[in-house]
């Protein structure tokens, strides 16, 4: 999971994967090994490498603070909004976004294909559309042909979505 | 506000092929700058020098605040032009700060051709006039130039836009409360010496400057009177007898010098203001912008990530962010400054259109300045939009733009086609300042459509009198065109004639509009008064 905080005017992005009893925390492309153990509310104790830091973290308005060997961080989660909605439709919708025509075809009836894969190049007021796969899974029909003009909101490609186990 | 989620993958294969391919875009661009930034070249640049003169770029930069910036237009004119003889049109325009407030600077630079007028350069010259217009900037002529480029004088002299003008803008100015004032720091001959006489306030140095109707050659030719050029036009004659100047230095820097105790006292009335914050950097990496726009031109990118480099602290009110989603609006800072921004996010449609419109008579009625990031490549056609009336609401669209009142900023950030470039506040609709980026593309259409279009006008012709046309007669048709469009669409092909101010790097975009914000702000700005919208 992504983490997005503010601290003195900067926002820091933060990635925090857990495994086991450990969590990989990845910052600046830097993931550090992070074991930690709240030991009453608020209180944490934190293993970093052979470091151990104790902290206390109290709760204000908007704010949270956070005492660490006797600093004080102020810090805030930052709600995000904007580009949250695009990343959405990259993950792709199998209609076409446009009017246009079908200059590629990368997959054939029966192929399986992964997410993200691309399946069809729609050009269209001289830009190419990608269509991606939305999800892993295996073609079933490819609706259109090469040179075909296909209009706005047409399905391009017809997939069924590989069961996750 | 909130800040803009990125979602660029900077390890991945695609950003790294972009960032490598950007870099050269922007030592391409770099490289060609400081060839032209060069002039004359080295021989030139040690007579100037043996003549006790400081060039062009060292007279402003004596000239200016210690350690603020310079905002310089048109670095690249007269690129490609004239056989490459009039590097940086011959003449170095920009704004600076001179004691805190901003001036309009306009340096000839004698290394290149004498600091002739080329056709490009008299471009140059009413340019740099037409931003000081705009913004109420106190003008300020570092001259030293031998006038207009003889050769071509059919091309700098007679028309509307051409020589006169400079003398037209600078009266009109002075009457417009906008001091105007010159240093004659080498020649100013024949209609060049309307430039100090001219001016409001002029000072001359003596030995070097001269101003003079007809120099010493063409008036042994006219009355056989033989005189040197101090004794005809020199410092003492202008200072002491004619009053054709009003202050006396004796080299560059003490006139560079009496320059600044000019714009001292020029008594210039409070800024507009604004509700400006602190600045702030955009929380992601401004340099991230060279591996987000793609290799390929025609790969669609989220416009977005490039928003949340450039604004302060990457926060974005976005404005109707689920309504013609084509066209990005929304809320930010720059620099402090509050800003509109209008950016595309793919094709123009009429939503899209409505929507620009109804975010640009916000900003009209706020009086907040509009940023357009121009990556368009045109308004949807086909018979649905037409029967949908895309004509009207573009139009819209482009009264909006067109009569908005507040200070209007364009960055062509990548293609810029067809009337889309009317929509997005191109060079017709009077931006204070119209950057571009050394990716940027710019014509009427693209090439393959233009080639489309003419090739089926050919064949419809042809088809007419019963003929067709063979693969090698439609390439004929089709090749010249795309060449033509390859050629002319080219940001030096613009840069060089001056239909922008300038290609940035991607990186100083925000600092260059803060500075285009801050300068604009000298004028007051209006009440909107929009024009009639076809409903």
């Amino acid at each position: 999971m992504f983490i997005n905080y503010e601290h003195e005017n900067h926002v820091y992005n933060v990635s925090v994967e857990r495994r086991k009893d450990q969590y990989f925390v990845t910052y600046d492309n830097t993931e550090y090994k992070v074991e930690a153990d709240e030991i009453k509310p608020g209180h944490l104790k934190i293993k970093l490498g052979d470091r151990v830091i104790k902290c206390v973290i109290t709760k204000g308005d908007k704010d949270k603070f956070v005492f660490v060997e006797g600093d004080v961080f102020k810090v805030r989660n930052i709600e995000l909004t904007g580009a949250k909605k695009t990343k959405k439709k990259e993950k792709g919708s199998l209609n076409s976004p446009i009017s246009g025509k079908v200059v590629s075809i990368k997959v054939k009836d029966g192929d399986k294909v992964k997410k993200g894969d691309v399946l069809m190049i729609i050009e269209a007021m001289k830009m190419e559309y990608l269509i991606r796969a939305p999800y892993n899974g295996k073609v079933k029909k490819v609706n259109f042909k090469e040179n075909n003009q296909i209009e706005i909101g047409q399905n391009t490609v017809e997939i069924t979505k590989e069961k996750e186990d | 506000m909130d800040v803009i989620e990125s979602h660029v993958d900077n390890s991945s294969k695609e950003y790294k092929e972009n960032f490598a391919n950007y870099e050269k875009f922007v030592k391409n661009l770099k490289d060609k700058i400081s060839i032209a930034a060069k002039g004359g070249g080295e021989e030139k640049i040690k007579l100037h020098k043996s003549r006790n003169k400081m060039l062009a770029r060292e007279r402003i930069d004596a000239l200016l605040d210690p350690d603020t910036p310079f905002m310089e237009f048109n670095s690249l004119a007269g690129y490609g032009m004239y056989k490459d003889r009039s590097p940086c049109a011959g003449m170095v325009t920009g704004v600076g700060i001179v004691h805190g407030r901003e001036v309009l600077i306009v340096a000839n630079d004698a290394t290149v051709t004498g600091g002739t007028y080329y056709p490009m350069t008299v471009k140059k010259h009413l340019r740099a006039q037409e931003i000081a217009k705009e913004n109420n900037l106190p003008c300020i002529y570092l001259v030293d130039s031998g006038g207009a480029f003889l050769p071509m004088q059919d091309e700098v002299f007679p028309d509307r836009e051409h020589f006169g003008r400079i003398f037209y803008n600078q009266a009109t100015m002075s009457s417009m409360s906008i001091p105007q004032i010159a240093v004659v720091m080498g020649s100013c001959t024949a209609g060049g010496a309307y430039v100090p006489a001219m001016s409001d306030e002029t000072i001359i140095v003596k030995g070097t400057g001269t101003i003079f109707l007809g120099g010493p050659p063409l008036v042994k030719a006219a009355t056989g009177e033989e005189v040197t050029a101090e004794n005809l036009g020199g410092a003492d004659v202008h200072c002491r007898e004619s009053g054709v100047s009003d202050h006396y230095a004796h080299d560059d820097p003490e006139a560079i010098h009496m320059a600044r105790n000019i714009v001292e006292n020029l008594n210039r009335p409070e800024k507009t203001q604004l509700d400006v914050r602190k600045p702030e950097e955009p929380a992601y990496d401004i340099k991230e912008i060279y591996g987000i726009i793609p290799k390929d031109p025609r790969t669609p990118f989220d416009i977005r990530e490039i928003i949340a480099r450039i604004v302060d602290g990457s926060k974005f009110h976005e404005f109707k962010a689920l309504y013609g989603e084509t066209l990005v609006c929304g809320f930010a800072r720059i620099m402090g400054y509050p800003v509109g921004i209008l950016a595309n996010n793919g094709v123009l449609f009429s939503e899209s259109a409505l929507k620009g419109t109804h975010f640009i008579e916000m900003c009209c009625q706020r009086k907040i300045p509009l940023i357009f990031l121009q990556n368009i490549t045109g308004f949807m056609v086909g018979k649905k939009y037409e029967a949908g009336g895309i004509a009207k609401d573009g139009a819209k669209m482009v009264s909006a733009v067109a009569t908005a009142q507040v200070p209007k900023f364009t960055v062509i950030i990548a293609g810029s086609f067809g009337a889309g470039n009317y929509g997005m506040c191109g060079r017709a609709y009077g931006p204070r300042q119209l950057w571009m980026w050394p990716n940027a593309r710019i014509s009427v259409m693209g090439g393959q459509q233009a080639a489309g279009v003419l090739l089926t006008v050919k064949k419809d012709q042809l088809w007419r009198k019963g003929k067709e046309m063979t693969e090698e007669e439609e390439k004929a048709i089709t090749e010249p065109i795309l060449d033509k469009y390859e050629k002319e669409g080219n940001p030096y092909y613009s840069t060089a004639r001056i239909w922008d101010d300038g290609i940035l790097d991607p990186v100083n975009t925000r600092l260059v509009l803060g500075l285009g914000i801050s300068a604009s702000l000298n004028a007051p700005i209006s009440d909107w008064k929009p024009g009639v919208f076809r409903m």
